[in-house]
């Protein structure tokens, strides 16, 4: 039964992902990405990871997307009327990352021991938690300094170019 | 797991609903489709134009910084959630959290300051 | 989980959505007679006694109208916007705990669809997904107008979904728990021996922001922008109209109910009466069952509290100018939660008991 629904979700997470891929209009793609999160976030509540699974969806799904979108409707490029025709490009990175994926696999399963499915075990919220700000609080902490510089850059980047042309 | 068979029970139940509200007004409504009522309503003005026009960056901005500081919020939801049974040993926790809320702070000051918000 | 289980939560799912969206006709009807008694006319008054059945013909009417799709649309979303605003509505209450627990055919049943251990983050993700029914179909719509509100929409609940996490974040904090069961329970009983033991007395100013974030995440007046009727027609469903329209609307009501149960789960003591202990009350009606109902009534008047507040300041408040949305929310709002979560957590420190 389990791996049935495992099946069920991973066939969605995979074909929203080609589909994101795929798709000719930039709003399909978005629409498609925001069903893989959900396919992604099902697989993660299918393990027993129930916060990181709400974290995709409120992060990813809630957040990354809506700017995909944004980025669509602002700038309206409703079809990429350029498709990239070469037949070789899109079968050898297809084939590129089917190679990588399946090196990524070889090396999770090596670290993890078995792979990610039987693996998981449910882990305990607060454990990690607690982990989070004691023994890895430094870390931690970086990463929030690398967060305050990626809001000076944005700044930097997407700053009205003079003041008072738009209205 | 078994927390999940309602949750997709009301999944299934809310899809069959919103398709069948949305079927039963197609069967029903009448059908008299004119020119004039499938025309893009804009106070009724003729249309100047297409409607995908491009936009002021604000919004893009405010996007982007909802993203930031989202993904820094989600981290006061763990913090959170051992805070209380944490506080019999020691201010740890607290320290780790005034720390990282003084950096958020530093971040949302910056854009503040620099009133990149003004969509005005 | 047997067949048994399963046909009840069936059960459960099918009562519990079928309750809430009996809020959208009630809220019809309550928002058109307290608006019609604040500007001082009479109101519906003409289906049924005292204009009782207006919801129901309103709804009627919707069933029979035409269902056009305009001309230079994008179809599909079009199509499909209403259906991804209406189902986050739809999914977020499964997560509300409305009372403990019935005994029925031999079993306790929580009168809850599903007690996820993380049903606060539960409610605050499904709950930021509305957001996509009112992107796509302003976008689909190929309306200028249309667009403007879905973008204004779009920046605004995102810009308010910053400090209503941050208000939970406090009440999680004094809860230690994401259950929102849990929290009700830990609500029992009393404060100091003359307040209930609920969360607005230890988290005040969460409730606050989270009150105000509420209006803008579910599109109220006074932060109507997305359908500012002034200045942009209707906003992003200017091109929608008959069963489509009526489906935007269902999700705003539906959302609206959601926050009010989520502040009166959250702030308010969920489901527990003032002063008395659930222990007290079964003493005295000496039913488990009996209970329960009362507590189902106690949790719904709190909510229709909640609700009403909403129409009342719909109706009594002037709309904000669109960037003083936005300021109010990041120099006021998100400021104003992250030294809530400070405080709270420097007094929980203070206060700690012995170790």
């Amino acid at each position: 039964m389990k791996e049935m629904i495992f099946a069920l979700f991973s066939i969605i997470t995979l074909l929203t992902g080609a589909g994101v891929v795929i798709s000719r209009n930039v709003i399909y793609s978005a629409f498609n990405l925001v069903l893989c999160f959900f396919g992604l976030a099902s697989l993660y509540l299918l393990w027993g990871a129930t916060f990181i699974s709400m974290v995709q969806i409120l992060i990813y799904a809630g957040a990354i997307v809506v700017l995909f979108v944004f980025v669509v409707m602002l700038l309206n490029f409703e079809h990429s009327s350029e498709r990239s025709q070469n037949f070789w490009i899109i079968l050898g990175s297809g084939i590129g990352s089917w190679v990588l994926s399946l090196f990524l696999l070889r090396v999770l399963s090596n670290t993890l021991g078995a792979s990610p499915y039987q693996s998981a075990a449910p882990t305990n919220l607060r454990t990690v938690s607690k982990l989070l700000f004691t023994q890895y609080l430094w870390p931690f902490e970086v990463l929030t300094i690398f967060m305050l510089a990626l809001i000076i850059g944005i700044y930097l980047l997407g700053r009205p170019e003079s003041e008072g042309t738009q209205s | 797991m078994a927390e999940l068979v309602p949750i997709a029970i009301l999944l299934g139940i809310s899809l069959l609903l919103c398709s069948g509200i949305l079927l039963v007004t197609q069967i029903l409504g009448p059908k008299n489709p004119v020119p004039a009522k499938l025309g893009t309503y804009e106070c009724g003005v003729k249309p100047e134009g297409g409607a995908h026009i491009p936009f002021k960056s604000s919004f893009y901005l405010i996007a982007v910084l909802f993203l930031l500081f989202d993904v820094e919020a989600a981290f006061f939801l763990p913090w959170a959630l051992v805070y209380k049974e944490s506080l019999s040993e020691g201010p740890a926790l607290l320290w780790a959290m005034l720390i990282y809320m003084g950096l958020m702070a530093v971040g949302l000051i910056y854009i503040l300051r620099k009133k990149i918000l003004r969509l005005t | 989980m047997n067949a048994l289980d399963v046909a009840i939560s069936a059960l459960k799912a099918i009562v519990i959505l079928v309750a809430v969206i009996q809020v959208v006709p009630v809220m019809i009807y309550v928002e058109r007679k307290v608006a019609a008694l604040i500007q001082d006319r009479p109101g519906p008054n003409r289906v049924g006694p005292l204009g009782l059945l207006q919801p129901v013909a309103d709804a009627v009417k919707f069933l029979f109208k035409e269902d056009p799709i305009p001309l230079n649309t994008n179809r599909l979303l079009y199509t499909l916007a209403p259906f991804l605003s209406l189902l986050p509505a739809c999914l977020v209450i499964a997560a509300l705990p409305i009372a403990d627990k019935a005994v029925l055919f031999g079993k306790e049943i929580t009168i809850q669809i599903a007690d996820l251990d993380v049903s606060l983050i539960y409610v605050l993700a499904i709950g930021s997904l509305g957001v996509y029914g009112i992107l796509f179909g302003g976008w689909a719509s190929n309306n200028k107008f249309s667009l403007i509100g879905a973008l204004r929409s779009a920046s605004q609940m995102v810009s308010y979904e910053l400090p209503l996490g941050l208000a939970t974040v406090g009440a999680v904090m004094v809860y230690g728990t994401y259950s929102l069961r849990e929290m009700v329970v830990l609500q029992d009983g009393t404060l100091g021996g003359f307040l209930p033991n609920w969360g607005i007395f230890y988290q005040p100013l969460g409730f606050l922001i989270f009150l105000i974030s509420s209006f803008a995440e579910t599109n109220r007046l006074p932060f109507d922008l997305p359908e500012t009727e002034a200045e942009l027609v209707a906003g992003f469903h200017t091109e929608y109209g008959s069963m489509k329209f009526a489906t935007f609307f269902m999700a705003e009501y539906m959302n609206l109910s959601t926050m009010a149960g989520m502040m009166t789960v959250l702030f308010f003591g969920g489901w527990h009466l003032p002063w008395i202990t659930d222990q007290q009350v079964l003493d005295w009606v000496g039913s488990q069952n009996l209970l329960c109902l009362i507590q189902v009534v106690t949790y719904i008047s709190k909510v229709a509290v909640f609700l009403f507040l909403y129409v009342l300041i719909r109706w009594t408040l002037p709309r904000f100018r669109f960037d003083q949305l936005l300021h109010l929310a990041w120099t006021n709002l998100i400021p104003l939660g992250l030294i809530n979560v400070a405080v709270s957590a420097v007094l929980m420190y203070l206060m700690r008991g012995p170790a």
